[in-house]
């Protein structure tokens, strides 16, 4: 079946369409995405709490991590490096369960969005664009709440933010990914704080004897975790490994959009102007 | 009259279920269409099918001018404000101005709801901003699917009048309902029954006639 010749474009139409849908969609994006409440109150009390809680658990005992890129094992202060692996594991969790939960609850919203005249590429640039700009505040509140707690060199500082960033950046893909496909909460909610626990602290030495094994390279968190340790102890910047970690978040933000895509389009046509004679193609 | 709205033969099933069976239905510039039937007749499947947001095993539908469509549930995003959806369409739409959004709001009653966010709405405010984001670009086309749901009985009464005024203008409407208090208010009413529209009453210039098909055909 086909519906076709939606014609006669009303009087009055804007003349800039294009740039207008897209500030129109990003500033909508954007609060939609930042009036989760859970996530706010997450982002508030569970960030410092965790660092907290965390490095008094720890203690200062002496760790060796393995940075994949070199062959070096560096011996690390535990709780500094448990702070790191906890400030990604916070992120993941926040930003995921955020980006999850905006996108699933907008979906048929979206979808009608599109079917009002909505252009799709314009739609998912502004989507992608708010998910961009959220990940990388929330990164950067985690990376200097971190500094309550602990004081590394600035370069230290900021190879740890640009871990974080890609982490949040990560997850916030993995939840758009889960938000189209994923119906409900409890699914959605349950696969981004088992991968997310399970990713993170896998990474951490203290917790597992595997941490330093070839096995955590095909976990998402290893990029960040190696760019972030490697800049903070060793003062190398491993950009292949900060690389890495953008290819999944590449990945996943790929997925999740075509994923979007498919489920957003419609059979309408898009208004346009003509006698409406024709027969359906 | 050219036909607006042209169905020819829909089909659809759902698994074994069929929903519509060879549906046709025509509708000129300016007439108000009933589409009535119990539960689970199709009604809703019928609308979707003619809106183009439900791909269907056969048929054709030929739509002319711009098409408005409000489905059933109120499909709206419980964090943005009333005014905000208003913004939303009218960039979805390229209009230029909120003027038309202004003046729906107002009949609706809507107005005062400007800045409260639709998940802090009721139901039957709800339906209206879904009703006025459906409306908001004047379409010749209308597509209602039970939209006075949750009214009350003065929005019910506004509803109407919009309608009155709608139709003056030679704008068709094609509407969804599973009660029908005033039969008089519709120019054609049509059964749906085992996926084909049965025409129920004719008080207006009827397709059916002017085509020379049965009574299936409106």
């Amino acid at each position: 079946m086909t519906v076709s010749d939606l014609a006669a474009v009303p009087t009055g139409r804007s003349s800039a369409p294009a740039v207008r849908q897209f500030g129109t969609a990003l500033r909508f994006a954007l609060r939609n995405q930042t009036r989760n409440r859970l996530a706010a109150l997450l982002l508030v009390g569970f960030v410092p709490t965790w660092y907290g809680l965390m490095q008094a658990m720890v203690g200062h005992q002496q760790l060796s991590f393995k940075l994949f890129a070199t062959g070096r094992t560096l011996t690390v202060d535990g709780g500094e490096l448990t702070l790191i692996s906890a400030g990604l594991n916070a992120l993941s969790l926040i930003v995921g369960f955020a980006v999850f939960d905006a996108i699933r609850r907008t979906l048929a919203f979206d979808r009608r969005l599109v079917f009002a005249g909505y252009r799709q590429p314009t739609l998912i640039g502004a989507k992608t664009l708010s998910i961009t700009v959220i990940s990388a505040g929330v990164a950067l509140y985690a990376a200097l709440v971190l500094l309550g707690f602990w004081r590394p060199s600035p370069a230290g500082w900021f190879a740890i933010l640009a871990g974080y960033v890609v982490i949040a950046l990560t997850y916030g893909a993995f939840g758009l990914l889960l938000g189209v496909l994923v119906k409900g909460d409890l699914e959605g909610f349950f696969l981004i704080i088992m991968g997310g626990l399970m990713d993170t602290f896998l990474q951490n030495p203290l917790g597992n004897p595997l941490a330093n094994k070839p096995v955590l390279q095909w976990f998402p968190s290893f990029g960040p975790m190696q760019f972030a340790v490697a800049g903070s102890f060793g003062r190398v910047a491993l950009w292949g490994h900060l690389a890495l970690g953008l290819a999944w978040a590449a990945g996943f933000a790929v997925c999740g959009l075509i994923v979007f895509r498919l489920k957003t389009r419609t059979g309408r046509h898009t208004p346009h102007l003509g006698s409406g004679s024709q027969p359906p193609a | 009259m050219t036909a607006i709205v042209a169905a020819q033969g829909l089909h659809k099933s759902y698994g074994h279920h069929r929903v519509l069976n060879g549906t046709d239905l025509d509708v000129e510039p300016g007439q108000l269409v009933a589409v009535v039937g119990e539960n689970g007749a199709g009604k809703s499947t019928l609308l979707k099918a003619l809106a183009g947001t439900l791909k269907t095993d056969a048929g054709t539908v030929r739509l002319s001018g711009t098409l408005g469509y409000c489905p059933q549930e109120a499909v709206l995003s419980d964090n943005l404000t009333v005014g905000q959806h208003l913004r939303y369409f009218a960039a979805a739409y390229r209009l230029a101005d909120l003027g038309r959004g202004e003046d729906l709001m107002e009949r609706l009653g809507l107005a005062k709801f400007r800045d409260t966010s639709a998940g802090a709405l009721s139901g039957g405010t709800r339906q209206k901003l879904n009703l006025v984001l459906a409306l908001l670009h004047d379409p010749d086309v209308l597509l209602l699917d039970e939209p006075y749901q949750g009214f009350d009985w003065e929005t019910y009464l506004r509803f109407w009048d919009l309608v009155g005024d709608l139709r003056a203008r030679g704008k068709a409407i094609v509407l969804i309902t599973h009660l029908v208090f005033e039969q008089d208010r519709f120019d054609v009413l049509a059964d749906l029954v085992d996926g084909r529209l049965h025409l129920r009453d004719t008080t207006a210039t009827v397709a059916t006639t002017t085509l020379g098909v049965d009574d299936d055909r409106l």
